[in-house]
């Protein structure tokens, strides 16, 4: 195996990485189709608001990242009648639990992609935010990336952000 | 009725999400012995008990990352033990790195999974793992029988 690491960039083939991955998760797990919208490039921070989110810490050797799955409590609560049943009462409990397992399931996913590329990345532990009307902001001055989608006039959102990591930093000092 | 009615199945895995998931599926193939275990110290409990009763699972489906005790450590600690060899343990999870699905293999799972996957290529993969059981236990026969 090649030793040799390609340098991850937020790009429309991640973009496409993260829409594969969500509607595949989306549709195979609970039968849903969700339709990709624009991708929306940025600089800097920026503030997502969400009732449920699932982030990962991921890392490259000289890039450090995010990644964030955004989502109301309607989306959830219409989404997880499909697997659970039509007569549950979805709790605040299951919904943290399915956003916490599509957060794996998605990520997992776009990881494998990206490393079946030569990127090599890493993911750290995913964790599971949830309260209505939360913001969640990243404190980074790099890049990020959000790709919306759309199930049934609801939207939710996945955010990608990554800056320089520190071993991008020292080559920096030295050149 | 299915070849598979008579499977009996333990799901190991800490989300609701997923135990449910693979239960609807598992009836939709006309498998109702179901039982669920949320990490895998339940797990390890659940299949002993069971075994201990003279009524042994045939399929374990073990999630990767569970609290306590990860899915690798479950299927390691029952391969270890002979007469376990006919049960299929099956990995069924997000963790997709060829490293660990080699790591998987070799401590012993009689199948891969990544999620997430489709409730017909789910069916597909249990028809496979009951060729899987049916084959073993042959030989098992064949030997001692």
């Amino acid at each position: 195996m090649s030793n040799t690491q390609v340098q991850l960039s937020l790009s429309d083939d991640l973009a496409k990485d993260v829409a594969i991955a969500v509607t595949r998760s989306m549709r195979e797990t609970f039968g849903v189709d969700v339709t990709a919208g624009t991708a929306e490039y940025g600089d800097g921070m920026v503030s997502l608001v969400g009732d449920i989110s699932g982030i990962i810490g991921m890392v490259q050797q000289q890039l450090e990242g995010t990644l964030m799955l955004c989502m109301t409590f309607e989306t959830v609560r219409d989404i997880l009648p499909q697997v659970v049943g039509k007569s549950i009462v979805i709790t605040h409990e299951m919904a943290v639990d399915a956003v916490g397992e599509l957060t794996n399931m998605i990520f997992g996913q776009i990881k494998s992609d990206l490393n079946q590329r030569g990127h090599q990345i890493k993911l750290g532990i995913p964790c599971v935010v949830s309260g209505k009307g939360h913001f969640v902001s990243q404190f980074h001055r790099g890049k990020y990336l959000i790709v919306p989608f759309h199930l049934d006039g609801q939207l939710f959102q996945v955010y990608i952000a990554v800056h320089p990591g520190q071993a991008a930093k020292d080559l920096a000092l030295q050149g | 009725m299915s070849q598979l009615a008579n499977l009996k199945v333990l799901i190991a895995d800490d989300h609701f999400l997923i135990r449910q998931f693979v239960r609807n599926t598992l009836k939709d193939s006309k498998v109702e012995n179901v039982q669920t275990a949320a990490d895998g110290n339940e797990a390890i409990d659940l299949v002993q008990k069971a075994r201990q009763a003279g009524q042994a699972y045939d399929v374990v489906f073990l999630d990767w990352n569970m609290p306590t005790i990860s899915g690798l450590e479950v299927l390691s600690y029952f391969r270890a033990k002979p007469e376990y060899a006919d049960t299929a343990f099956v990995m069924l999870t997000a963790e997709s790195e060829q490293a660990n699905i080699m790591k998987a293999i070799k401590a012993g799972a009689t199948s891969y999974i990544v999620k997430p996957v489709s409730p017909a290529d789910l069916g597909k993969k249990l028809f496979e793992i009951n060729e899987w059981l049916k084959r073993k236990r042959q030989v098992a026969g064949g030997i001692f029988g």
